[in-house]
């Protein structure tokens, strides 16, 4: 009885993970990282993968979950989103995306997340047990930001976090606080494009049309530049200080936070569209020394060759999406990844929206559909994400020893008539309930 | 004889030669009349501001002041059929105060009359608020000879233009005028309604409220038609018997609408110009269609030639943006555009249908010049082109019989070149308005791009 209750206390420790022993039973697994598995059961303890095969026996205390038929996938994970930060877009105060200021790298987004959320409810049913969220310019309730205008150009907005869709509390949610630090890069406008996606994680693009000329937007684009690399060259001689320790050093949080950054262990995620734009984001890492990751890239072209040359992964926000000029190929979008993966470019897929962080198995779906080998695609919303935000090691695929986020379906998840059966965060089953299905209740009980 | 010779010198003497003198003669010059043949060797005699004689063996008469023609070639001179020269500030909103200390010398026309109705209304709720309305409007009211536009567009040839008011859906009319230094304006009106100016853009100035859309414009003009009518029936029955009838109640904006005897109408694509042209016959108005951008299109063309509508040409072909992001392609239909655009008079010319050629903002006499060069060299003839600057607006505005060639009894605008026109090399020697001569000005600086018309069709 005694040794009962320590063991108790010791589940408990073991982070927020449900205490609860689940056998899923007799179902088809498909670990991502290997060949699937037919007909095997996986365990579940402490929160984590106990256990993977044919003849695991439930012990006493374990929930057998019958799965005959059904298949087991570890969740997705969305690599661009604002999710717990900003509840409805144009409502303002809902939205908490960020703070006011052209460097912000001390802000962290984690501790901002809401874990009563709406939209994590909605995702989950899709089956994302992750997602990556992102600080960006302004926006925030009190200031005033870039959304609501007002806000000045913004170039870092702080640590974006990777997080669980399912928590009590942000704390309960953390996979790495630290996942990358939110650069938004400069970028020039150019004519003509749909642009498309959310605006906070674009650059705030520097103008050529309102009045102004491409070389005016040119030196403004160099004159940005040359902030930026005066913000890091200051971190660095913060760094430098810092060792040194000496007497009257002062503790600035915001080159404190730049710290890892410029040690390379937190990567910079970096929007960028163009070609230019990227090979203009690599060059300015390479001279800073730091690892970066290229979100919602438009296009590749030449750059998707310095990309793999440096094994920098991108983050393809643009599948769903009209093409980018009226003379572009209509399958320009959905053929981005396959351009991805001809290129040997690591990829993985994120919505940047909110409103459709669901539809993250529909843009790989639609990859597939336009020429990515389908195991590829899986990847792109499980295992590569984990790896890139450096979570490789805890989420991504079924194995044993990592987190169980896993996702219970009745087919292959990128078709749209899958239903997610099952869903576990962390061990825990999580209901497969959120607004829309309480609506339906609602408005089915009308008599 | 005697009498009139001296008079004659007098005069000249007087007027050392810059200003008008009773007679002038400019012999053996290559005459291109327009309306017929060129004559190789040619006199053309003007006085008291018409073309007394032209032809091959005119007699000079005695009290000439005479100009030696030879290397000279006469045209008639140019006109510019839908222009705002002479309306000061047009271009932009004329509600920003008057620029510099010109303001002062400027008779006491009212600047900004077109803005004053608009600010009353405070937010359009429809068409009962008239908004972006100034249909009563006459250019020849807004008349300002200080305009420096007008010496800059006569330095290009141009003795004549069409101007309109352009703020708003229903602008006003236009007046055609004559580009003399006049010190009264009413010197300088030819005629003083030419025809309603109708734009689709967004009123820009007039407050965002209805109409805004492209759906809401063209309601609203149907509407005012229809109320024009209404209000004219109403009005002609008062007029008969008003013993137990209601007062029909004044309305300027529907006066004006119903003493334009034309409609202009905005229309650059092949949709735009269907559409307005189906939409002119609907209201039963007699139109010309502006802007004209993808008339190289034969779908166009051939719309155009069975509304049997005639189309002001825009000068100012599409062109690449200066300084363009170097990342920036440009989509095929605009390149399409750039590239054929400038061809468009040639094929109009081709089909038979009437169109002449306006200047779109173009003011500069070496911009006119390439302009026109550029639709000659997509094909339009010399011949042509000159028409298209001269007849034809006349006879699109219904004043050929005064203008636009070089004939007898015609009001003497004549513009003589040594050269060929809208070659490289050419230059003018004078130009002659209302008899009067002028030389061109050196190439002026300063004044930049004039007025636009607003983008046709509006929202696209």
């Amino acid at each position: 009885m005694k040794l009962a209750v320590i063991l108790l206390a010791c589940a408990a420790a073991a982070g927020a993970a449900s205490g609860e022993s689940i056998l899923i039973h007799n179902a088809d697994v498909y670990p991502v990282v290997g060949a699937p598995m037919k007909g095997v059961s996986v365990l579940i303890q402490d929160g984590k993968i106990a256990d993977i095969g044919a003849k695991i026996v439930a012990g006493k205390g374990v929930r057998v979950v019958e799965a005959k038929g059904l298949r087991v996938y570890p969740g997705m994970l969305d690599s661009g989103t604002e999710l717990g930060l900003s509840e409805i877009s144009a409502v303002r105060v809902t939205v908490d995306t960020g703070e006011l200021g052209e460097f912000m790298p001390q802000l962290k987004a984690i501790v901002a997340v809401n874990p009563d959320s709406e939209h994590f409810g909605v995702v989950r049913v899709n089956g994302i047990t992750s997602v990556m969220t992102f600080p960006s310019s302004g926006g925030g309730g009190g200031g005033g930001g870039g959304r609501f205008g007002g806000g000045e150009r913004q170039m870092i907005s702080g640590e974006a976090a990777l997080i669980h869709t399912d928590g009590w509390t942000w704390e309960d949610m953390e996979i790495n606080r630290s996942a990358a630090m939110h650069l938004i890069f400069p970028a020039i406008a150019g004519r003509g494009g749909r642009g498309g996606g959310n605006p906070d994680f674009g650059p705030q693009l520097i103008s050529t049309t309102a009045g102004g000329t491409y070389t005016q937007a040119r030196r403004t684009y160099e004159e940005q530049i040359a902030k930026l690399t005066d913000f890091f060259d200051d971190a660095r001689k913060y760094q430098k200080a810092r060792a040194a320790n000496l007497p009257g050093f002062v503790r600035d949080l915001k080159f404190e936070a730049m710290l890892p950054v410029l040690d390379r262990k937190v990567p910079v995620a970096v929007s960028a569209s163009r070609p230019s734009a990227i090979h203009d984001a690599i060059a300015f890492a390479e001279k800073q020394n730091i690892r970066i990751v290229v979100l919602q890239p438009h296009e590749l072209g030449s750059a998707a060759a310095e990309l793999k040359a440096r094994n920098i992964p991108v983050i393809l926000g643009r599948v769903l999406a009209l093409p980018e000029t009226e003379d572009s190929p209509y399958d320009e979008a959905f053929t981005l990844p396959l351009e991805a993966y001809k290129a040997g470019v690591k990829f993985a897929f994120g919505t940047f929206d909110n409103e459709f962080v669901r539809n993250l198995p529909y843009q790989a779906a639609t990859a597939v559909a336009f020429g990515l080998p389908y195991d590829e695609a899986l990847k792109a919303i499980t295992i590569n994400p984990a790896e890139i935000w450096g979570a490789g090691d805890k989420i991504g695929s079924v194995e044993k020893g990592k987190l169980a986020d896993l996702m219970v379906t009745d087919g292959d998840p990128l078709e749209i008539q899958t239903q997610v059966k099952h869903l576990y965060i962390r061990g825990k089953e999580v209901p497969l309930t959120n607004k829309q299905t309480r609506l339906y209740e609602k408005y089915s009980s009308r008599q | 004889m005697t009498r009139k010779l001296i008079t004659g010198l007098l005069f000249v003497c007087a007027s050392a030669g810059a200003q008008s003198s009773p007679a002038v003669a400019i012999v053996n010059a290559k005459i291109v009349r327009v309306s017929g043949p060129a004559l190789a060797r040619g006199t053309v005699v003007v006085r008291n501001g018409l073309i007394e004689a032209v032809g091959e063996n005119v007699a000079v008469p005695a009290d000439a002041w005479v100009v030696a023609g030879e290397g000279l070639t006469v045209y008639p001179g140019l006109i510019d059929p839908l222009s705002t020269v002479g309306i000061e500030g047009a271009p932009n909103a004329a509600a920003t105060a008057g620029r510099g200390g010109r303001g002062a010398a400027t008779p006491a026309t009212p600047a900004a009359p077109a803005a004053a109705p608009a600010a009353a209304v405070e937010r359009a709720r429809g068409p009962e608020d008239r908004p972006s309305t100034t249909s009563w409007l006459l250019a020849a009211d807004e008349l300002q000879p200080t305009d420096r536009r007008i010496e800059t567009v006569r330095s290009a040839g141009y003795t004549t233009t069409a101007t309109f008011p352009t703020r708003g859906i229903f602008a006003g009319q236009g007046s055609l005028i004559d580009l003399s230094s006049g010190e009264k304006a009413g010197d300088m009106v030819v005629v003083t309604a030419l025809g309603q100016y109708i734009s689709l853009s967004r009123g820009g100035g007039f407050g965002g409220g209805f109409p805004s859309a492209l759906m809401g414009m063209i309601a609203y003009v149907r509407q005012i038609y229809l109320d024009a009518a209404h209000y004219q029936l109403v009005k002609d029955a008062y007029a008969k018997d008003p013993r137990g009838m209601e007062r029909p109640a004044y309305d300027r904006a529907l006066e004006g609408v119903l003493a334009s005897k034309r409609i202009l109408f905005p229309a650059n694509r092949l949709v735009e110009i269907d559409r307005m042209l189906r939409f002119a016959a609907e209201l039963k108005q007699p139109v010309v269609i502006y802007g004209g951008r993808e008339t190289y299109r034969p779908e166009a063309v051939e719309v155009l030639k069975k509304a049997g509508a005639p189309v002001l040409v825009s000068m100012r072909w599409p062109e690449a943006p200066r300084d363009p992001n170097p990342e920036d392609t440009d989509s095929l239909r605009v390149l399409e555009q750039r590239d054929k655009a400038p061809g468009a008079p040639a094929l109009l010319e081709k089909a038979g249908v009437h169109f002449a050629l306006y200047t779109d903002g173009l003011e500069q006499p070496r911009d006119i010049q390439r302009a026109v060069k550029k639709a000659i060299d997509a094909g339009l003839s010399r011949e042509d082109a000159v028409r298209a600057l001269t007849l034809s607006p006349a006879e699109i505005y219904g004043v050929a019989d005064r203008m636009g060639s070089i004939d007898k009894g015609k009001i003497a605008n004549l513009l003589v070149t040594k050269g060929e026109i809208f070659d490289d090399r050419t230059s003018i020697q004078m130009i002659f308005v209302d008899g009067r001569k002028y030389t061109p000005a050196t190439d002026s600086t300063g004044g930049g791009r004039g007025m636009t018309t607003n983008p046709p069709g509006g929202i696209q």
